[in-house]
């Protein structure tokens, strides 16, 4: 733990963590089961395919998938960045490293779909190389809260900071 | 965060009318959830079965991971701002760590039933539990902040 202050924080955070694992963890399946894992499958998913009857994305289908994105990623980045920055787990090249990687493979991300659907479609690997960036970012940010927030060794310290007997507290 | 951790007594008194006005949303969300929960029958076993294994065929997978994925945001954010909010409030440390456990263990549950009704074919009934659970330890979430952070709550720590 950063800072003592936080500790009261401690179940929050973690639980924060947990479904940040969540999100990934679903957003990584679902991407693979309906985008597929390689730049063919995706310009595929969004330019559709006559040998399997699959029609091309419509924009307001796009926009259905993009508008609660744009809102639900970045406030999810903002929290997660705003407790991390708080507790100052990171130097500040590597904080901001990670905040400009995580908020430019959201942006990259979900504009990649426009692009690739009327665009251009070779733009398909930078929806992947996005959606990794993404990816790695949260399951960072997942890391961070759980290590400044998780009382690993801190028995083996020998002290206990304040409220550290409330594990979820 | 850095008002929750370091404003001190008076900038939570300066907050309290943010807080409501959060907690009376976070409430309307709750509610409409429950409803739109209701309306598909999720609050019935039979109705749970009917919806996930639809003349007997199950839901595809992605439409359960989807449910996952917008469920976590949901369940995920809210509980977050919710437990931080309750930190800072006169409520004792061992209630809201209680309080913490069983709404982070009911959600999570809630977001994965819906594999287990389509693995075993049936047990509608757990998904029934996992939303009431779930909805209902949110709501106490709810109500407590809304009681701490009434006229003369949230100025101290539990």
């Amino acid at each position: 733990m950063v800072d003592p202050r936080l500790t009261p924080f401690r179940g929050p955070a973690l639980a924060f963590a947990s479904y940040l694992l969540l999100q990934a963890g679903s957003a990584a399946v679902l991407f693979a089961v309906k985008l597929g894992t390689t730049p063919g499958q995706v310009a595929e998913f969004y330019l559709g395919s006559e040998e399997r009857f699959a029609a091309p994305r419509s924009l307001p289908g796009l926009l259905e998938v993009a508008v609660p994105h744009l809102l639900a990623v970045p406030l999810v980045l903002f929290a997660a960045a705003h407790v991390v920055g708080y507790a100052r787990a990171l130097g500040r090249r590597a904080f901001v490293a990670l905040v400009a990687l995580s908020f430019g493979s959201a942006a990259a991300g979900i504009s990649a779909g426009f692009l690739v659907r009327f665009a251009a479609p070779e733009l398909a690997w930078l929806k992947l190389v996005a959606f990794v960036g993404l990816e790695a970012s949260l399951l960072t940010w997942a890391g961070l809260l759980v290590a400044i927030f998780a009382p690993i060794g801190e028995r083996s310290r020998g002290r206990a900071p304040e409220g550290a007997g409330a594990a979820l507290g | 965060m850095r008002f929750l951790v370091s404003g001190g007594p008076e900038a939570i008194v300066r907050a309290r009318a943010p807080v409501r006005v959060l907690l009376a949303f976070g409430a309307l969300a709750l509610a409409a959830l429950a409803a739109q929960r209701v309306l598909q029958g999720g609050l019935s076993p039979g109705g749970v079965e009917a919806h996930y294994l639809a003349g007997g065929q199950p839901l595809p997978a992605a439409a359960l991971w989807e449910e996952v994925h917008a469920g976590a945001f949901l369940y995920g954010f809210l509980l977050f701002v919710l437990a931080s909010l309750l930190v800072v409030s006169p409520v004792p440390a061992r209630t809201r760590s209680a309080l913490l456990a069983v709404a982070f263990v009911a959600t999570v549950a809630d977001l994965l039933a819906p594999f287990a009704v389509i693995a075993v074919g049936g047990w509608g009934a757990l998904r029934v539990a996992t939303f009431v659970l779930a909805v209902g330890a949110l709501a106490a979430h709810v109500a407590v902040a809304a009681l701490a952070f009434g006229r003369n709550g949230g100025n101290g720590r539990g």
